[in-house]
């Protein structure tokens, strides 16, 4: 149980970090892919919390979102102000 | 005064999310609200009720098949509307372009190194994906999955060959025929439910199918069936935005 809860924090405490990279950096292409490691760690916490079949669904969605972003990121500039 | 108001906007919601923590139930907790009406009912009754051994698929798409039958319609919504604010007459003027993305078209004839032979990686992954997206459909009630994550699947098998291999010619859907397959997978969930109506029961009520089954395999069938439904609505809506962005994006050539 106090595993549990230890490996919870940690992935909580990613989840904090990836938030302030999203937030803070300038490059979009960098942004996009932290933020599908956003996604990657959220599947873990749903696993943890007992629910795998929202897990599943995080997973493939967390990709298919990170190909649309990229996509239009082929369209608009990488740099933001 | 532009930032500060905001500030405090977010750090009151910030604190009205933590302080109601404690007003939360304790996970497991067996005396708590929700777990003192309807979970019991679900727990007891679900495996002998809808011949599904996952409890999660039952409720989602027996004890709540209304419910899933709008959500499916707004996924068919959400596609049409990404569609229609995407590829509504685009203002040439007022896109954004960058200055060095597509100025060099002439670059077309270059010679392209490739590592891997992007076709053949395809053609390999594909078919696995796609079986794959089957197995977790038919196996919806059984194991995790079901609808929603089959058609995801499905979809990513699309967008994999439509994005990899723009050039060639293969299985295509234009945007108006992927927005029109959403609302077939829309169609076929609300058949079902009018098929039992046919069967002489309310709408949805799946032990009044009209098959020649028993009345516990017709809840099987009437579920597979609705889970078919869901399955093409989410990738043709997969389908559908990817259109939608596609139509803004232009694949030139190899570099950048």
């Amino acid at each position: 149980m106090r595993a549990m809860l230890m490996l919870e924090a940690i992935l909580l405490l990613a989840l904090i970090a990836i938030t302030l990279v999203v937030i803070f950096d300038k490059d979009l292409m960098v942004v996009v892919i932290t933020y599908c490691a956003f996604s990657f760690i959220t599947m873990f916490l749903y696993i943890v919390m007992g629910a795998p079949d929202v897990a599943f669904t995080e997973a493939v969605i967390g990709v298919i979102s990170t190909i649309y972003f990229i996509m239009t990121l082929k369209n608009i500039d990488r740099r933001c102000k | 005064m532009k930032k500060v108001l905001p500030l405090i906007l977010i750090l009151v919601c910030l604190g009205a999310a933590f302080w109601s923590f404690d007003f939360l139930p304790e996970i497991g907790d067996a005396g708590s609200k929700p777990n003192t009406h309807t979970t019991d009912y679900y727990i007891e009754h679900a495996t002998t009720e809808t011949n599904s051994p996952n409890m999660v698929t039952s409720v989602i798409v027996d004890y709540r098949a209304f419910d899933t039958m709008y959500e499916t319609t707004v996924m068919f919504i959400a596609g049409v509307a990404a569609l229609l604010i995407l590829s509504s007459s685009p203002n040439r003027k007022n896109r954004i372009r960058t200055h060095h993305v597509r100025k060099n078209r002439e670059h077309r004839g270059a010679p392209v190194y490739r590592t891997v032979n992007k076709e053949v990686v395809i053609t390999i992954v594909k078919p696995l994906i796609l079986l794959y997206a089957i197995y977790v459909l038919f196996h919806g009630e059984v194991s995790l999955g079901g609808g929603f994550q089959a058609g995801a699947l499905m979809g990513m098998t699309y967008i994999l060959d439509a994005m990899v291999i723009p050039e060639r010619e293969g299985f295509r859907l234009s945007k108006e025929n992927s927005a029109a397959l959403g609302g077939v997978g829309t169609f076929i969930y609300v058949l079902t439910g009018i098929l039992c109506m046919v069967g002489g029961g309310v709408f949805l009520e799946y032990k009044k199918l009209p098959l020649p089954v028993e009345v516990l395999e017709k809840h099987s069938v009437g579920m597979l069936l609705v889970e078919i439904g869901v399955a093409i609505c989410v990738m043709a809506t997969i389908i559908t935005i990817l259109n939608a962005i596609m139509e803004r994006v232009h694949f030139d050539d190899d570099t950048n």
